[in-house]
């Protein structure tokens, strides 16, 4: 049982998202990684900005998508122990305002990163994919999917 | 925290509380910081007959954002270690399976364990301290010392003496070694021994427990009492022989473990109104009402409103008028957990129900634990004579359980005459009215210098937040150089943003200990940069009202 624990929230990882300042601390974050990137003298504008997509959506790819299960013991015996972290969000609800939230922040990402990049075609290529790839899982119809097997246990 | 009327959220001058024409009743006041100009009876009547101040204020936003960085640097640095230990970098302390089952499927997915490892484990030397006095005011604490960064222990062999103690719930005092104070609980010792082995129904039921039971009833004021031998077993035992399938429990979301797990035993369906919260409480009674159980459309057998008195982690007190006007509009039984106000709260210390003036008569299943406020263990239920009647039949606990040993219920039955003024002194008055003043002066301090405190002004557990987790274990830690223990708590057990440091005042904290530890805050708060709060009370005088000041002295 949730034994010393203050709320009858089985599975706290659900309500993180949805905590009050989280969606600012992640704004705030990927505008910091941006600046560091843009303090690297060798890269060029276009080049940082695709760097920035990149690796936001593959940071974002990791801890929403590939982790799964709960950092800490949960009462229910592990019922989420083969869901990712976006697959756990509100219980599996699916369009509640985290999961626009999430699921828009990449877009707007690209949509700045394709200006910035002046539309080159390499570029187009590397960020496209990129977003594709972050922007699948979060499809309603791929929740618990798991593609080949990968991932699955 | 949802609790838009008595809540002073963050908009000092709010002059229309958001929702409060939602219920036709009228029941709903507006409470709170904002309407300092309350008097006795007003608009609606007298539901409250004194005001209602609860406090959930919001820190300010870049306190979330620097909390959620500072889980995000420890998750790096998490992975990083992980990473070390796993490529033998790095050397590892925690158990692990022998060589020769490697190959084997693991026992444990070590993703689970990757919080304790690598965030409770650098600060767990501030929990599960080892004392070595009773819990008193101040106890003793044995001094460890760890070489490797909390993974080992050991002990140096000296004692810390009088550590002041903020975190047991010591709400009368009546944790004491005074050898006077226990001679009775010592002859019972001698006269019955110390267990019973054996349930109430066989051969359990002692003449001290029939005595007991009606020195419970007694002071609660109503018909009948039962006592089992452990507070938890109480809630988690009984639940399910008052409800079962057909059933529906309306459960405060800060429920008690015990509770939510009587509920869930009970087989009985469990829907979660927001923490007290009157409209969410009324929506889903109406809900349930209305539509009736789920598929069926069937009426309910029952409806039974699970709520406690005082909320341990929050310091909130319950809404008691409102839901007892609540339940009676609408049909509904109420359970109420006084585990943490029986003895804290009430003129006379008879818990929130003579704290709100209402009749015992009221509240349908009164139910209430020893460990707190009586210095004892295990909990009682109370309520109508066919109510307990029923649940000496019919409760798990009767038949399988062991009952309550006798000096154990020896030392209930003395706390609660000291309490009642039975022994023929006032002692027991004056320990009330001492935690009181205590409660209320410690609170009055901590607001006017700045800190954000959870809670009811009169409850006697002050939530302090402390919000980052770099900021728990700092403060654990510093305050214990200073020799005062405290509690604090972080996530998962609160949520993410609201970690905190409980503080239980007790009866028997002198003004000088208090003062002690209030002045230790002071300065931590400077050094920690913990005064969040916007609205510290002293900045603001024309908000509260002449008579709130009036009580202190």
């Amino acid at each position: 049982m949730n034994v010393g624990v203050a709320h009858s929230e089985v599975n706290p990882n659900t309500r993180v998202m949805n905590s009050r300042g989280i969606w600012l601390a992640y704004v705030i974050s990927v505008g910091v990684l941006h600046v560091v990137l843009l303090s690297i003298p060798f890269f060029s504008i276009p080049v940082v900005w695709t760097l920035t997509n990149v690796i936001h959506n593959l940071v974002m790819y990791v801890l929403l998508h590939t982790v799964k299960g709960t950092p800490f013991e949960t009462p229910d015996q592990g019922k989420d122990r083969l869901l990712t972290h976006w697959e756990q969000i509100d219980y599996g609800t699916q369009c509640t305002s985290s999961r626009k939230f999430l699921s828009v922040s990449p877009v707007v990402l690209y949509l700045l990163t394709s200006f910035y990049t002046k539309y080159d075609p390499a570029h187009f290529v590397v960020n496209t994919a990129s977003l594709l790839s972050v922007l699948l899982p979060k499809l309603p119809q791929f929740h618990g999917v798991r593609v080949f097997g990968i991932n699955k246990y | 925290m949802a609790n838009p009327s008595a809540v002073c959220n963050g908009h000092l001058h709010h002059h229309h509380q958001k929702q409060n024409n939602l219920l036709k009743s009228g029941i709903y006041k507006k409470n709170g910081i904002t309407k300092g100009m309350k008097k006795n009876g007003i608009s609606n009547g007298s539901l409250y007959k004194k005001t209602f101040i609860e406090h959930f204020e919001q820190a300010p936003m870049y306190v979330a954002v620097l909390t959620f960085l500072g889980f995000g640097v420890g998750t790096i640095f998490g992975y990083l270690r992980d990473f070390m230990r796993a490529w033998g970098l790095e050397k590892r302390n925690i158990a692990a399976e022998r060589e020769q089952q490697k190959d084997f499927v693991p026992l444990y997915q070590d993703f689970e364990n990757f919080y304790t490892r690598n965030l409770y484990m650098r600060i767990r030397d501030n929990w599960n301290r080892p004392i070595c006095s009773v819990p008193g005011p101040q106890f003793d604490l044995m001094e460890r010392v760890t070489d490797d960064y909390n993974w080992t222990f050991r002990f140096t062999g000296r004692t810390i003496k009088n550590v002041i103690n903020m975190g047991s719930y010591n709400y009368l005092g009546f944790a004491e070694t005074d050898v006077n104070a226990l001679k009775t609980v010592t002859i019972e010792l001698q006269k019955y021994g110390t267990g019973i082995c054996s349930t109430r129904q066989e051969m359990g039921t002692l003449d001290k427990h029939v005595e007991l039971e009606k020195l419970v009833a007694k002071f609660l004021g109503v018909e009948d009492a039962m006592v089992f031998g452990m507070g938890f077993a109480t809630n988690s035992m009984n639940i399910p022989a008052l409800v079962g399938k057909g059933c529906l429990i309306l459960s405060d979301e800060l429920n008690h473990t015990s509770l939510v797990l009587g509920a869930r035993l009970s087989g009985a369906t469990i829907r979660i109104f927001k923490h007290n919260n009157m409209q969410s409480l009324e929506k889903l009674l109406r809900d349930a009402i209305i539509y009736g159980q789920p598929r069926s459309r069937r009426a309910w057998r029952k409806i039974i409103i699970l709520v406690e008195g005082i909320y341990s982690m929050e310091g909130s007190i319950v809404r008691l008028p409102e839901i007892v006007s609540l339940k009676k509009k609408y049909k509904a039984y109420l359970y109420l957990d006084e585990a943490h106000s029986i003895g804290a709260v009430g003129a006379t210390g008879r818990g929130v129900v003579e704290y709100f003036g209402m009749s015992p008569d009221d509240v349908d299943v009164l139910m209430g634990t020893f460990t707190k406020s009586f210095g004892a263990a295990g909990g009682y239920i109370a309520g109508k004579k066919d109510l307990v009647d029923f649940l000496r039949t019919h409760s798990h606990s009767a038949v399988y359980a062991t009952s309550m040993c006798p000096p154990v219920a020896e030392q209930i039955i003395r706390a609660m005459k000291c309490l009642m003024g039975l022994d023929g002194t006032t002692q027991g008055l004056q320990r009330v009215r001492q935690l009181g003043k205590n409660t209320r002066y410690f609170r009055r301090r901590l607001h006017e210098m700045g800190f954000i405190i959870y809670g009811n002004d009169d409850s006697p557990v002050v939530p302090l937040l402390l919000y980052m987790p770099g900021k728990i274990g700092a403060f654990a830690r510093r305050m214990l150089e200073k020799n005062i223990g405290v509690v604090v708590v972080g996530f998962p057990a609160t949520p993410i943003t609201e970690s905190r440091a409980r503080f239980c005042v007790s009866a028997a904290h002198t003004r000088e200990m208090l003062d002690t530890v209030l002045n230790a805050l002071d300065e931590l708060g400077d050094f920690l940069h913990l005064k969040y709060s916007r609205y510290s009370k002293s900045s603001h005088p024309e908000l509260y009202e002449e008579t709130r000041l009036e009580l202190e002295d």
